[in-house]
């Protein structure tokens, strides 16, 4: 067969004749079944428009229910009504165009000219809408025919499909011979094809019916018949036609002619949508609104929104989602019921039959589910026809067979913001009910483990295979197209393993770093640095590719001088030809969004070797905190008497601070800052106060902790925590606020935020500063501000989520069809148009940018001197 | 020696006392609201001449279950949740026929059945000692509904007091203008009053069937405060606020009380005959400006007052001498509980059937019948009008979610349920100052606990000593405030 290609898709207006044309029967009357139940010959279910009911042939094609696509038919109206979808544009039409002769109210050379503007916007792919707008204002102003001198009238258009001149009422007839006068050389000045749309074709004289098909009945267990709206409203329309008929017919007067016509009108036009502005939805006998045509397409959970952009897919699993470190970061752990669920497809060959027939035969877990016969039947493969299926396998069949390890598969997490929400994994098949995945992944996916869910699709063809392994593997999407960094790294545990593994000088035995490095396929050590003892930083050069980098790490004070490698917080990483010289390895080294060694292994050896480095890392990682041991509980947040009491001296201080200057405020003595209101600067100075009196009593918990703290390690690490989260447990929680300013609604009638206070106070208790330490508890006063305070952050969470939402979706529906071409332009998909000369005007991929830089300075003259064999 | 807390917490965590606020409100919807309504309505007009029903008391009985076969037996709790029932008991109204003049017998009609709130007064539970016996939890709270067998507790709703002057700043075309709005509240209908300042310190009126804002001065006239230095002096004495005053007095369009109602006649019925016109300037003025302080000719003085109170707030917040009311400040909101929440949809309904009874009898005129009650009402038509939205919980007016199903998940959950209040903001918009812990819900609402998402800060609870006090008549507040010697407005 030879494919073809559509070319393009052109819309065109139905004309009369085509709705006839296509049309297989003129529906007339308004039954739809007979007593015995069976469609009646030109009613709206004739079984020539198509069949639903099983039993029953269609009788334009002959093919039986679920076979038959279905036929239009058509409804000839008894008078034209208006299309209220086409309504604005005929009441522009109308005064556009002459009411007496019919030609545009323009000379022909003005029409001319725009006609060849719109041409000639038109080839260069531009919108011409406002082109087309120009003409109809310009029209809209003429007074008097230039073609026949006759006066011109304004036609009012009245929502949604009447039609006024000078208070009289256009009745569609009219207007219909209004338009039919418009002659088509006028017609492309209103950027119209008369070949696709004659005006007149916007007033409807016959109504085309869909198919039986796209308005199926359905039967209620009663056993009784309920119609789709459309058939009701269908329904509505040929009933008022007759009804219209017979009275024309029998002469009836004309107001109730015209009463019938409108009412034509109105059922016609809320068959087209029922949510007209100006007209009151049709109702259902049970008050409910109908749905009808255009409710089909609108909205969510419309055509467009609902079935084409987000259709529902086979060959997908969900479930919780756990971890699991001993997984490649490469990998994902897949329960087993879902792997003999899911199926990849075997297409049979010559060289592969022997193969999948041994999958046919198998009667445990990698085996065949199904086979799909040339002729496209499925078959399920049982006991009782596997042996018949394996021997009649043949080239050209299709055996389904059941996941198995090293399997491809797509991962995903909702909501899926950027690229890396969905990541290719290889599949390993395990035991138990959730999938499991390498901590060291969360990152990406912004996952945790407090019970989300993610989904899990299996490409089906090997082109999509392909794609995913070469593309989406995750180790190709280590570093983050954001920013140009690794998105992918040591999490929580593995920077804190890290960083007491590495941190100074730490010993190990034998026996020990044989424990430690177990996991990992090291088969080499290297020569112990003191008598049969390694250093932790030896233990991690293990597992380091031959890379040469300095920088300074995460617990680095930022001194006022670097000592460089002398530093004596081991603060200033060294790696040379792969060894770990000086310096802690922590969050700056390894962390996912930082790891600084992780991009300089992916840059310098690919993502192969930076995949095998993170599964490495995170193995050690582990295997050093399990060793060294840690624990985190209340009592490491106790700092002994003596500093609570410098703590609470120094709070004091502060607070007497602060009545100063209420004091000073108070008497006018208050300075204040340029720019700001004497009660600005009084707030700004009170909040600096409590601020700084809060950092030193955090400072003074710290120096009581000391470095051994496990919060403190995890703090300075970078694993987890802040030094402001250890204060607010050990010190003081400080200053509570309200959309960044001190607490000070409340009763307001009396000039105070709680009746605990006296009228007017400003103080730090009374404006929500909290003294006490999470720790010691706090008083129900400190208790109600920080709820206060805490309230306002899960406000924010709640209201931010919803508008990010929003924000993505529009972002991506302007963007999602602009493209990067090879010659680096950016380009709209369908019509090639221009947008950018070259991507972000810079060329620049971020990804392969050095966190967002085009070149990495530094690293070119690093490598171009060690190339001469100099020192930097 | 120091107290025992504990022995009061717990004598004070009885459960009785953690859904009081239900049962209280609801016994007094049954012992005041519902004869509040029956009054508002007094009697049914028929359209014969010197025919009407007067209606007398209203009272309740028991709950009781109608059984197919037609006997009627007490219903439990239990029995309607299995049985899938619902929970109610009939409502008799007195009424007595006046048929062209002639006063016929008096009758105790049954006219619809009303849910009734499981431990509420006229609950069976109450006459039983042993609970158990009937299939109930000694330990459950009651304070809730049984809808079809479903149980259904209404939510407290939290709302912006009404009839009360709350100033605010707003800005309009660009320049900051000071408003003071009144929710005037009677007996269901709602009437939002504004007085602003606008851009040339002109002070404006708007109210419901009002097109467009009137003159303050205007709308002082037509309440009958005819000369100009009543009108000012009535706001304030202070010379400040009198400067301002004066310049309102100065561009008056009118100047009597019939040209005032004139020219309010225009604007509420542009285009009628002039006695048509009057004739709706006064009723709107009567029916839809502060129907609060009441709908009769006789109100339209203190409703002047009132006014000028509102003009005087104007002004005051314009020269700094107030300042704006916070809207989230729990003195300026209001909580309409079950009982409140009973009273609306049973005015509804009752309408409801006061109008189908009046077709009922005039058909019955028509075809020569003997006018009787007992077969003009058909209690369907009140009790299908209460029951529908409390089990949908689509209340009048639009509201949903009023009645929800129990959280039955666990012992605290339901307690935590019959204790939520929710605001009637939008979900949708950020409204963040509505959703912030305001130190005024100190004692009142739960700190803590509140959901997440969407709904926080709009749904809150009742903090666990919180008390919902219910007000009391406004005629003997009146009564101590004229002990102590303050003038009544003359009527």
């Amino acid at each position: 067969m030879i494919p073809k290609r559509v070319s393009s898709i052109k819309f065109e207006v139905l004309s009369p004749q085509e709705v006839r044309r296509m049309s297989v029967a003129k529906i007339i009357t308004p039954e739809t079944y007979d007593d015995d139940g069976f469609p009646i010959e030109g009613g709206l279910m004739d079984t020539r428009l198509g069949v639903i009911d099983p039993g029953l042939k269609c009788r334009t094609c002959g093919a039986k229910a679920g076979e038959c696509p279905g036929h239009f038919g058509h409804i000839e109206l008894a008078a034209p009504v208006i299309h209220v979808g086409y309504a604005k544009l005929i009441g522009k039409l109308l005064n556009a165009t002459c009411r007496e002769c019919g030609r545009i109210l323009l000379k022909n050379e003005k029409r001319d000219k725009f006609i060849a503007e719109i041409e000639k916007s038109r080839e260069l792919g531009q919108d011409f809408e406002d082109i087309v707008k120009e003409v109809f204002r310009v029209t809209k102003g003429i007074k008097k025919c230039p073609h026949c001198e006759t006066e011109q009238m304004e036609v009012k258009f009245d929502k949604p499909t009447f039609f006024y001149e000078n208070e009289h009422r256009l009745t569609p007839k009219d207007v219909r011979e209004r338009l039919e006068k418009i002659p088509d050389d006028d017609l492309p000045a209103f950027g119209m094809d008369p070949k696709a749309v004659r005006p007149e074709w916007l007033v409807l004289t016959v109504l085309p019916v869909p198919p039986v098909t796209v308005r199926p009945s359905i039967i209620l267990e009663t056993g009784q018949r309920s119609e789709d709206d459309l058939t009701h409203k269908l329904v509505d329309i040929i009933r008022i036609n007759q009804r219209f008929m017979e009275n024309k017919e029998a002469g009836a007067p004309q107001l109730i002619l015209e009463d019938l016509w409108e009412l034509l009108q109105y059922h016609v036009t809320t068959y087209l949508d029922n949510e007209v502005s100006g007209i009151p939805p049709a109702r259902h006998r049970s008050g409910r609104p109908l749905k009808t045509l255009a409710q089909r397409l609108k909205g969510k959970e419309g055509r467009f929104r609902g079935s084409l952009s987000g259709k529902r897919v086979n060959f997908s699993a969900r479930t919780v989602i756990s971890p699991d470190p001993n997984l490649s970061i490469n990998e994902v752990g897949v329960p087993l019921v879902v792997a003999e669920e899911l199926t990849v497809p075997i297409y049979v060959t010559d060289k592969n039959v022997e193969e999948a027939r041994e999958y046919i035969m198998r009667t445990e877990h990698p085996k065949a589910n199904y086979v799909i016969r040339p002729d496209g039947r499925r078959i399920r493969v049982m006991d009782s026809n596997r042996e018949e299926l394996a021997e009649k396998l043949e080239p050209g069949w299709i055996v389904e067979r059941q996941l198995k390890d090293g399997d491809i598969v797509l991962f995903n997490r909702q909501p899926s913001l950027h690229r890396m929400s969905i990541m290719a994994h290889y599949v390993r098949v395990l035991p138990y009910k959730t999938f499991r995945l390498n901590p060291a992944v969360c990152p990406p996916y912004n996952a945790d483990f407090d019970g989300d869910e993610m989904n899990l699709h299996v490409p089906q063809s090997l082109e999509a295979q392909a794609e995913a392994k070469i593309l989406m593997t995750v180790q190709e999407q280590i570093l983050s197209p954001r920013f140009g960094g690794p998105i992918i790294g040591g999490i929580h545990d593995h920077i804190s393993g890290l960083y007491l593994l590495t941190r100074g000088e730490k010993n190990f035995t034998k026996e020990e770093v044989m424990s430690i490095i177990r996991p990992l396929n090291i088969t080499k050590l290297p020569e112990p640095k003191y008598d049969d003892m390694w250093t932790g930083k030896q233990i991690f050069s293990m597992i380091l590719p031959d890379i040469t980098i300095e920088f300074k790490a995460e617990i680095c004070q930022n001194c006022e001088e670097c000592k460089g490698e002398e530093c004596e917080n081991d603060a200033y990483v060294v790696i040379r030809d792969g060894e770990l010289i000086t310096g802690t390895i922590d969050e700056k080294a390894v962390g996912a969004f930082k790891g600084i060694i992780i991009d300089e292994i992916m840059r310098k050896f690919g993502s192969e070797e930076t995949r095998k480095f993170i599964d490495n890392m995170t193995q050690l990682a582990i295997r050093a905190i399990m060793n060294a041991g840690f624990s985190f509980g209340i009592s490491d947040e106790d700092i002994p008497d003596d500093a609570k009491k410098q703590i609470r001296d120094l709070i004091k201080e502060a607070e007497r601070k602060v009545d100063e200057l209420i004091q000073a405020y108070r008497e006018g003595n208050l300075e204040p800052m340029p720019g700001r209101t004497v009660e600005e600067t009084l707030e700004m100075r009170i909040m600096q106060v409590l601020g700084r009196a809060r950092d030193q009593a955090g400072k003074i918990a710290s120096q009581f902790l000391g470095m051994d703290n496990p919060a403190v390690i995890m703090a300075v690490s970078g694993a987890r925590g802040s030094m402001l989260n250890l204060t607010q447990m050990a010190a003081c929680i400080g200053q509570q606020s309200v959309r960044g300013e001190r607490i000070g609604r409340g009763y307001t009638y009396s000039n105070r935020t709680l009746p605990h206070f006296t009228p007017g106070d400003l103080g730090a208790e009374a404006r929500g500063f909290v003294k006490s330490s999470y720790k010691d508890g706090l008083t129900p006063v400190e208790f109600f501000f920080h709820a206060v305070g805490g309230r306002e952050g899960l406000v924010d969470t709640a209201v931010r989520t919803s508008q990010s939402g929003y924000l993505q979706r529009r972002l991506i529906n302007a963007l999602q069809d602009l493209k990067v071409d090879y010659d680096g332009t950016i380009r709209e998909q369908t019509s090639n148009m221009l947008v950018q000369f070259r991507y972000g005007e810079d060329g620049v991929d971020p990804m392969k940018s050095f966190r967002g830089k085009a070149v990495d300075v530094k690293r070119i003259i690093r490598e171009v001197m060690a190339e001469e064999g100099k020192e930097v | 020696m120091p107290l025992d807390r504990r022995v009061l917490a717990r004598k004070y965590f009885t459960h009785e006392r953690l859904v009081k606020h239900q049962i209280d409100s609801f016994n007094r919807f049954l012992d005041e609201g519902l004869q509040r309504v029956i009054d508002e309505q007094g009697r049914i007009e028929l359209d014969i001449p010197d025919t009407y029903v007067k209606l007398g008391k209203v009272e309740v009985g028991r709950p009781i279950v109608k059984e197919a076969e037609g006997s009627r037996l007490p219903l439990y709790p239990a029995m309607a949740r299995l049985r899938n029932l619902t929970y109610a008991a009939p409502v008799y109204l007195q009424c007595q026929v006046i048929d062209g003049g002639k006063e016929l017998d008096e009758e105790w009609v049954e006219i619809g059945m009303l849910p009734i709130m499981v431990k509420s007064k006229v609950c069976n539970l109450n006459d039983v000692d042993d609970v158990t016996k009937y299939g109930e939890d000694p330990l459950d709270p009651g304070g809730y509904f049984i809808i079809n067998g479903s149980e259904r507790a209404l939510m407290t709703l939290e709302d912006l007091a009404p009839n009360k002057i709350l100033l605010e700043r707003e800005e309009r075309y660009g320049e900051p203008i000071e408003v003071a709005k009144v929710f005037s509240q009677r007996s269901g209908y709602r009437a939002l009053v504004v007085v602003e300042r606008n851009r040339n310190n002109i002070l404006e009126v708007t109210f419901p069937q009002l097109p467009k804002p009137v003159q303050f001065v205007v709308l002082m006239k037509a309440l009958g405060v005819e000369t100009d230095q009543e009108i000012v002096t009535m706001v304030s004495e202070n010379p400040e606020i009198m400067k301002f005053m004066l310049e309102n007095v100065e561009v008056a369009e009118v100047d009597t009380q019939e040209e005032a109602i004139e020219y309010l006649g225009r604007r509420v019925a542009p285009g009628q005959s002039k006695e048509y016109r009057i004739e709706r300037a006064n009723q709107v003025l009567d029916q839809y400006f502060l129907p609060h302080i009441g709908v009769e000719k006789e109100a339209r003085r203190p409703k002047a007052f009132f006014l000028a109170r509102m003009a005087e707030a104007v002004l005051e917040l314009t020269l700094g001498m107030r300042r704006e009311d916070d809207k989230d400040h729990y003195a300026n909101k209001r909580l309409k509980l079950a009982g409140d929440l009973m009273e609306e949809i049973f005015r509804v309904a009752f309408l409801r059937l006061i109008k189908d009874v009046k077709y009922q009898l005039e058909r019955a005129k028509v075809r020569g019948r003997q006018l009787k009650m007992s077969t003009a009402v058909r209690s369907d038509v009140l009790t299908d009008r209460i029951m529908h939205p409390m089990a949908t919980g689509n209340w009048v007016g639009g509201r949903t979610g009023v009645s929800q199903l129990i959280d039955r998940h666990n012992y605290i959950s339901v307690l935590s349920h019959l204790r939520r209040v929710i605001s009637p903001l939008s979900r949708s918009q950020p409204h963040f100052e509505a959703r912030d812990l305001h130190p005024t819900q100190w004692g009142r609402i739960c700190p803590s606990e509140t959901p997440e998402g969407p709904n926080c800060g709009l749904v809150k609870n009742f903090a666990q000593y919180a008390e919902v006090s219910v007000g009391c008549d406004e005629k003997e507040v009146q009564e101590i405030l004229f002990g102590f010697g303050v003038e009544p407005v003359a009527r």
